[in-house]
């Protein structure tokens, strides 16, 4: 037994809790979580059951944390966890799991086989049985803060295009700021229509907003590849870089694992709760359409529908939210099939699309979301994770389908009423009283009179957040 | 007519009919061409500077032009190359060239910045102008022979 | 030793022995799964969530759409077999005169022609799922000894109270000590295997639910 598979074997261990003991006492084998799949119900192969691919945790669980385990290994009638054992699920468990979490909706017993999933993975990779496509976008981010290699130059390079797109300014590094943004490596390289949007939509909600230069990055490929320890050092910065400006909240951008590795993970990675807020670009402007703060105009033309990255929706809550968003300017909007939190995976996340290796079975996989998109016809493709988007794409691309794909926030940008100082019309008069101090005061302070959504108008009013 | 700021430039795209605004836009890429290696680029691009242009071969140059964007993508979590992530943008702005834009935005506006964004890329200087500046010049020109054959 | 004797037997010791093993069996693995403990979660859960531990622990009983469309034969031959099964264990009314003997409760049954016909109609379903087991790809892929075994063990009791109710194959008295014996095997393997399902379910579910609603979502 060699000294990495020692440690992975004793990680797997630590990794099971109640939870997981609860599920793998419960299996009854009935194969149901292989329908939930898309890598099984595309290849019809049954390796893909998601149950199957815990199966050297289920080894270990049951070797070490069972009584009828102990007995049967004392007695030579159950063949311990290997090292083979470990290298033969890595396909398993890396190149055909995006975490989608579909299968954890629909076991009768319960088991949340996604949990046992990420949790299989900080095992493997301690083993020296992760891809090594992810092994190498983690350790760039711990070298150089991005798992694609990006840097401030690269940063600022888009800052400029967006300045200039725009004619509205980046801020940088703005203490006391209320929202602290973050990209995903994905968006700096790939959509820089994604930091023009939000440049436009905080100027006109009247917002005032920054970007980290120490802590611009959102992904954490250490989520994906699963070692803790890596990943734990990447939210760090972003919540040094927070606590240091002195944010109100925290984004996360068009980016599903990020959001899912920052707002849930986070915590539980440093060991202490966030003294900020984390939301979801998405939950940040549906806020700001309930503040009346989103001024649209026009509607896209022909038929839209929405794909839902899974853990923004469902390992992650914000479903009604981007349907509020869109209904805003969409007059044909069409859900496809299991629509919301059983819609079905692009097949590229949790770290599947950084994989060479999983390049076939993705566009397998994709024979899912080709069906779904067939059966509504002609239709233009909402998202908002800047993975999914670009997995989509490909896909399309690959089966000749001629569906154009669009992220979400850049499409209510399109349709923003362009004037400076837009008000919202007030719902009742409320007094207008001018605020002692500036940008960025926590919540809690200042005019206690105001109801929030009125202390929101009223910064709003008086200007806050727009360019001097 | 000289252009010599982003507004006077915009104003100056608005005011092209639609076959115009492919026809500049192409022009605006063609300038950034170099940093793409992609055949299906400039084979678009060859076919949206022509006047005479067919549905068909419309259609064909925004596949080509398309699937030219789909493959330069950079894949998530993938290591970023500069001029792989340039040749991104100069496929973008050949798309924009042959594809109308949403919303009634410009799209030769689109397709000068995206040419702007490929080119400081792969330059890896944030604040090059340059690149405006001789997209000024293109429009100037292209306005100047537009009536002539 | 005669037919009476091993009746006598299988009624007293044999079936406090199983009850036994299968109470301290079943505290094992309470004790396997809780001591293993859950660390807090420390990321800010959402307000106002659809979803939470014991709302799963319901409505993970109703199959979801799309699960209905492709695995309808699981789905079927499992709620008709667990269905049954409850209701020939349950609701039978010599079953529930034993349950008053021991536990000094009871409730009402259901007539007894209508638990026969319910017995009948479990066997064929427990029979059905063990062929799809062996004939379903998925199915045949995923399971090992265990699967087979346990489902020869449930069968077992249903199958030999049939046939004792019947006064079939063996004469009444040995037939009825086998049917208790059944029973007792199965009591005995009950904790040790996937038949702990039965209760350990509940605590899946339960989690499986509460990290979903803190997440904001119904799972």
């Amino acid at each position: 037994m060699s000294a990495s598979f020692e440690r992975g074997y004793n990680l797997l261990k630590e990794m099971i809790d109640a939870p997981i003991a609860s599920y793998l006492s419960s299996c009854v084998r009935c194969g149901m979580c292989a329908s939930a799949c898309l890598f099984f119900t595309e290849t019809n192969d049954p390796k893909y059951t998601p149950i199957h691919k815990i199966e050297p945790l289920r080894k270990v669980w049951r070797r070490e944390y069972t009584l009828t385990g102990k007995l049967a290994s004392w007695l030579g009638l159950a063949k311990p966890l290997s090292d083979e054992d470990l290298a033969d699920w890595q396909e398993l468990l890396y190149d055909s799991c995006t975490l989608c979490g579909r299968c954890t909706m629909v076991c009768p017993v319960g088991n949340d086989i996604a949990y046992m999933v990420r949790k299989s993975r900080e095992g493997m990779a301690i083993a020296g049985h992760a891809p090594a496509g992810v092994v190498a976008a983690t350790k760039r981010t711990i070298e150089i803060g991005s798992p694609m290699g990006v840097r401030l130059p690269a940063v600022k390079v888009q800052i400029s295009h967006v300045e200039q797109e725009t004619g509205l300014e980046v801020p940088l590094d703005q203490e006391g700021a209320e929202y602290m943004v973050l990209l995903s490596s994905m968006e700096i390289i790939n959509f820089p229509e994604y930091l023009s949007a939000l440049a436009r939509i905080f100027h006109q909600a009247g917002k005032s907003w920054t970007i980290c230069s120490e802590a611009f990055e959102a992904t954490n490929s250490g989520i994906q590849i699963g070692v803790g320890d890596l990943a734990r050092e990447i939210v760090m910065r972003v919540v040094e870089g927070a606590e240091k400006l002195k944010v109100k909240t925290v984004i996360s951008p068009e980016c599903g694992h990020a959001f899912t590795a920052l707002r849930w993970d986070g915590p539980n990675l440093i060991g202490r709760p966030y003294t900020f807020k984390v939301q979801h670009i998405l939950e940040v402007l549906d806020e700001l359409r309930l503040a009346g703060k989103l001024k649209t105009e026009g509607f896209e033309a022909g038929r839209l529908t929405y794909h839902d990255p899974c853990q923004i929706a469902r390992r992650g809550g914000v479903v009604e939210q981007p349907r509020n968003l869109l209904k805003m300017v969409a007059q044909d909007f069409v859900e496809m099939s299991d629509a919301g939190t059983m819609n079905w995976c692009c097949g590229g996340g949790g770290g599947v699309s950084a994989n060479p290796d999983a390049e076939a079975i993705r566009l397998l996989a994709f024979k899912r979301k080709k069906a779904q998109l067939d059966e509504l016809g002609p239709v233009t493709l909402v998202t908002a994770c800047a993975n999914c988007r670009i997995i989509l794409e490909e896909g399309l691309e690959h089966y000749q389908m001629d569906v154009p794909v669009v992220g979400l926030t850049e499409t209510i940008a399109a349709h923003l009423v362009e004037s400076p100082h837009f008000s919202p019309p007030l719902p009742n008069p409320l007094p207008h009283t001018r605020r002692p101090d500036g940008l960025g005061t926590r919540v809690g302070e200042g005019t206690n009179a105001l109801s929030p959504l009125g202390r929101e108008l009223e910064r709003g009013l008086a200007g806050e957040g727009e360019k001097p | 007519m000289t252009i010599s700021n982003d507004s006077e430039f915009k104003a100056a795209l608005s005011a092209l009919a639609p076959a115009q605004q492919r026809m500049v836009a192409a022009r605006f890429a063609e300038n950034v061409l170099s940093a793409s290696p992609d055949p299906r680029v400039s084979s678009a691009l060859q076919a949206a500077k022509r006047a005479d242009i067919t549905e068909a071969e419309l259609a064909a140059a925004v596949h080509a032009a398309r699937s030219a964007s789909v493959a330069s993508y950079t894949s998530c979590s993938k290591e970023a190359d500069r001029q792989h992530q340039a040749s991104h943008f100069v496929a973008k702005a050949a798309l924009n060239s042959v594809m109308p834009a949403a919303h009634g935005a410009n799209r030769a506006w689109e397709a000068a910045l995206n040419a702007r964004m490929a080119r400081a890329i792969a330059s890896g200087v944030a604040s090059d102008n340059s690149e405006a500046q001789q997209q000024y010049r293109i429009l100037s020109e292209f306005l100047q022979h537009r009536g002539q054959p | 030793m005669s037919d009476m004797a091993l009746l006598i037997w299988a009624r007293g010791n044999g079936f406090q022995l199983a009850l036994g093993i299968f109470l301290l069996g079943m505290v094992l693995r309470a004790f396997e799964i809780f001591s293993l403990g859950r660390k807090p979660d420390l990321s800010a859960a959402r307000e106002n969530s659809p979803g939470s531990g014991w709302r799963t622990v319901w409505s993970r009983s109703i199959p979801h759409a799309s699960t209905w469309q492709r695995t309808p034969a699981t789905i079927v031959l499992g709620y008709v077999f667990h269905l049954g099964f409850f209701i020939t264990l349950v609701l039978f009314i010599p079953h529930i005169q034993i349950a008053h003997s021991i536990l000094g409760i009871s409730w009402p049954g259901l007539p007894t022609p209508l638990v026969d016909a319910t017995a009948l109609i479990s066997i064929v379903a427990l029979l059905g799922v063990i062929v799809h087991r062996l004939r379903d790809p998925v199915r045949r892929f995923l399971s090992g000894f265990e699967d087979y075994f346990t489902a020869v063990l449930t069968l077992l009791p249903l199958l030999t109270g049939y046939l004792a109710f019947h006064h079939q194959l063996l004469p009444y008295t040995l037939m009825l000590a086998v049917h208790i014996l059944s029973v007792e095997l199965l009591l005995v393997f009950m904790p040790f295997t996937k038949l702990a399902h039965f209760a350990t379910l509940f605590v899946a579910r339960w989690y499986n639910g509460d990290l979903a609603a803190h997440k904001g979502v119904a799972s």
